[in-house]
């Protein structure tokens, strides 16, 4: 809900430019022409604070980093950064946590792109497969590890991740790619760009791919994947005084899955293998205006639509969203505050018996507003941040809040010291206060059907956490620096699945107008009956030894305690969830310019085993080797998990688990 | 919010030193000198470079001339220019590849140089670098050396 623009994580913690002091022109006289190519002369940010003396655990992946790792989908380049547990359930679905908690629909990390938000309160979380654009357009991505609530918004509990994609004045020209291998079986990417060249700029893109199934131990290849997307982007700008942005995309896809189904009539519960259906689009305006040099405004609207007809429910979501931010600076004070309305008018479309939303018509609404004050108790030293946010929703009693205070002790150009305490709720959705879920426990000796059904929960309360974090920052030398950042996390409140009462005989069920067998039912809810801490530490070193040559690594170490509080009627949530996220990950990358014309990237990463599952632990590697052989044309081959034939990486679907396989493909880029 | 960076911010000051650096890797005809006893940088419409321009040329030579930066709101008179600097002030590159008019044109962006201009500055990845209308500027009489040629991103036969 709010933009990078504001937050400012600038530069990505490499060794920073900025640490370079370039003021005196000697210094540049100095560097051959190869060098200075070599200087980053623009942050990405429009109002930069350096990613180095920042106050939280921020990576930003660049869209260089995207093109260099090859990814082909924003799941696959959110394995860059660390802390951030990207598990690939099978072609189409991801598993994408921060600091523990990942599942299909992590219900913690809140996502964003160019200002809209993309977390759903259908299932409080965000479907991924929906989630795309030209990656070459994809200026950064904003990764925040742990909470994010007071600035961005409710449910940024254990992240944020922020898509932000190029001005259209960055974009000029022709670009096209086209290519393919055994997974990736084929794809293209177009995208032209112009302007007036003095205050307006446009662009328009257009992408399709199709993509294999991965490996199904019971031949049940159903994950197979189409797409075809399609938007553009202005902006107008007025120098130093303002601009203005238009942006917009529409997408259409088949993406294959195997879902749970249950229902009142025989087979009771059962798989479907079956094409999601899945179209949209959105519009995005955001207005900007710098009143002096020390009070800017922003207005930003959105208008999407998602219509999502997957093999067991079906749902069709109007989002209109409108957020006012100002940023002013007085004296030693930076503040910002912003309101935010988002109503959303949906209609949940039956298709199984078994998974009822009602009232299957209705309107979601989020309600925000927020205060921060960042302090500058000693100029370029220490930096205080007060902040809160309050939040009303149509899902919550009364109004939350998100209070946060952050510090940052620069203890001189090379080492920064940051520490911060956080609440941050996660906001109730419409799975836990209008669903009705059913499933089979059994059958009587009689043959009378035993079934279980968790019941909408309009008590349902907000999940609750507090959040320590500290962090230290340090550049080693000239080339290598390092990112250290902990935390510990405590959860209350959090999802649990309740008994709340006795079996009794049912010949009619909530929500369900067709005939029914009659049935012995359980009657189950989601409650908030879990306890859990957490608590990490992530180190990311990266290291330049020379300026053709960049490594870099992390480790991320992570336990989990998820348990039951002491009145909890929960039956196997809490190992569940505890199971899902992997105590130890490592990730080595290599980018190697051989030459001017010749790139080889190779990656090594390490995920340990999942209880869930449960999933073995899994090393694997990748490569990627690029051909420029002019400025316009690029050849370029990619491999990914090259070490094994496949491996497992999530529990997501029902069945066997799937196997995510080794795969390659070419591709062929033209810029103009 | 453009991406065209702020005067005096440090995209310029690679540009100002870059175009400090071309002169070392391309020869200017005799005649291209004009008779005057300076080296003119000429910048045509607004000076996006600030003070960085004339620091980075401070004290330096060109072909034994000591450097001087003009700054044009008109087109320049035949000889009184050896680089001239057009930047985002014309929709379209002037002065370019005309025979016998060795005038080094620099511009931005990448359809600069290839409208005819000689040289354009192109932002790649967050660093400046540049596309090289080879065929412009020798049709001009300039000889540009391959040590400038493999740095370019581009170059237009």
């Amino acid at each position: 809900m709010i933009w990078g623009c504001f937050l400012g994580f600038a530069a990505r913690a490499d060794v920073p430019e900025p640490l370079r002091d370039f003021s005196d022109p000697g210094v540049l006289k100095k560097l051959s022409l190869e060098e200075l190519a070599q200087i980053e002369v623009t942050t990405p940010s429009k109002a930069p604070v350096r990613a180095f003396d920042s106050s939280s655990a921020v990576f930003v992946i660049t869209g260089e980093d995207i093109r260099r790792w090859g990814a082909t989908s924003i799941p696959e380049a959110l394995r860059l950064a660390p802390g951030v547990e990207v598990a690939r359930i099978d072609a189409n679905h991801w598993s994408i946590g921060i600091r523990g908690f990942g599942t299909r629909l992590t219900r913690s990390v809140l996502v964003l792109i160019d200002g809209r938000t993309v977390y759903t309160p259908l299932f409080d979380g965000t479907y991924w497969e929906v989630q795309d654009t030209l990656l070459e357009d994809v200026d950064r991505i904003e990764v925040v590890r742990g909470p994010g609530a007071t600035v961005w918004g409710p449910n940024a509990v254990n992240g944020v991740i922020n898509i932000v994609t190029k001005s259209a004045s960055e974009t000029r020209g022709t670009f096209v790619s086209l290519g393919g291998g055994n997974e990736e079986q084929g794809f293209v990417n177009a995208r032209y760009g112009g302007g007036n060249g003095k205050n307006f700029d446009y662009r328009f893109y257009g992408k399709a791919f199709t993509r294999d199934a991965e490996q199904h131990p019971d031949n049940a290849y159903f994950d197979d994947w189409r797409a075809i997307q399609g938007g553009f982007r202005m902006d107008w700008s007025d120098t130093g005084r303002g601009a203005f942005t238009l942006q917009g995309d529409i997408y259409k896809e088949e993406a294959g899955e195997r879902v749970q189904a249950g229902a009142y009539t025989p087979p009771y519960e059962y798989n479907i293998d079956d094409n999601e259906f899945l179209s949209g689009g959105n519009i995005l305006a955001r207005w900007q205006r710098s009143l002096s040099q020390r009070n800017t405004i922003q207005v930003q609207g959105y208008y999407d639509r998602t219509n999502r007809h997957e093999p067991n429910l079906g749902e069709l979501r109007n989002t209109f969203d409108i957020d006012f931010l100002q940023n002013l600076q007085l004296g030693r004070h930076k503040i910002s505050w912003g309101l935010g309305a988002r109503f959303e008018p949906v209609k949940d479309i039956q298709v199984v018996t078994g998974l009822t939303f009602l009232p299957s018509s209705r309107t979601d609404y989020l309600l925000t507003a927020f205060l921060q004050d960042e302090i500058e108790l000693v100029p370029k030293r220490l930096a205080l941040t007060l902040g809160a946010k309050a939040l009303h929703t149509n899902f919550t009693h009364g109004i939350g809040y998100e209070p946060s205070v952050r510090l940052a002790w620069t203890l001189d150009q090379k080492q920064t010291v940051w520490a911060a305490f956080t609440h941050t709720l996660r906001t109730p959705s419409d799975v836990e206060e209008n669903f009705y879920l059913s499933g089979l426990a059994g059958f009587l000796p009689d043959g009378t059907p035993y079934m279980g059904r968790f019941n909408a929960n309009s008590r349902f309360a907000p999940e609750q956490m507090n959040g320590y974090e500290l962090g230290y920052r340090r550049l080693f030398g000239k080339h290598v620096l390092t990112d250290i950042s902990s935390y510990f996390n405590h959860y209350h409140d959090l999802f649990d699945q309740e008994i709340t009462g006795g079996p009794f005989f049912e010949t009619g069920a909530t929500g369900v107008t067709t005939p029914i067998v009659p049935h012995y039912l359980l009657p189950l809810e989601f409650g908030n009956g879990l306890l859990a801490y957490t608590k990490g530490i992530e180190v990311s070193p990266e290291w330049r030894p020379t300026g053709f040559w960049r490594l870099r690594g992390s480790y991320s170490y992570l336990h989990m305690n998820v348990y039951r509080a002491p009145n909890s009627e929960d039956f196997g949530t809490a190992p569940g969830i505890q199971g899902a996220s992997p105590e130890h990950q490592i990730f080595i990358q290599s980018e190697l310019d051989v030459s001017k014309k010749i790139q080889v990237d190779l990656t090594w990463r390490r995920v340990s085993a999942l209880l869930a599952g449960p999933v073995p632990a899994y090393s694997t590697a990748d490569a990627r080797i690029g051909w420029r052989p002019t400025g316009q044309l690029e050849l370029s081959v990619v491999g990914r998990n090259l070490l094994q034939p496949s491996h497992i990486e999530d529990a997501g679907d029902p069945g066997p688990l799937v196997g995510i396989e080794r795969s390659g493909y070419a591709q062929l880029t033209w810029r103009r | 919010m453009t991406s065209v960076g702020a005067p005096g911010s440090l995209e310029y000051a690679v540009k100002a030193t870059y175009l400090l650096k071309f002169t070392r890797f391309i020869a200017w005809p005799q005649a291209a000198l004009g008779g005057g006893e300076s080296f003119n940088i000429c910048i045509l419409g607004p000076d996006p470079f600030g003070a960085t321009l004339s620091q980075v040329v401070a004290g330096e030579q060109i072909a034994g001339r000591k450097i001087e930066i003009q700054r044009l709101e008109r087109d320049p008179a035949p000889g009184a220019c050896q680089v001239l600097y057009i930047g985002e002030h014309e929709e379209r590159p002037r002065f370019t590849g005309e025979p016998g008019r060795a005038v080094l044109t620099i511009g931005e962006g990448s359809d600069f140089a290839r409208n005819g201009g000689m040289i354009g500055f192109v932002i790649e990845n967050r660093r400046v670098t540049f596309d090289i209308n080879w065929r412009a500027a020798e049709t001009s009489g300039l000889k540009l050396s391959s040590g400038l040629l493999t740095v370019a991103r581009t170059v237009i036969r």
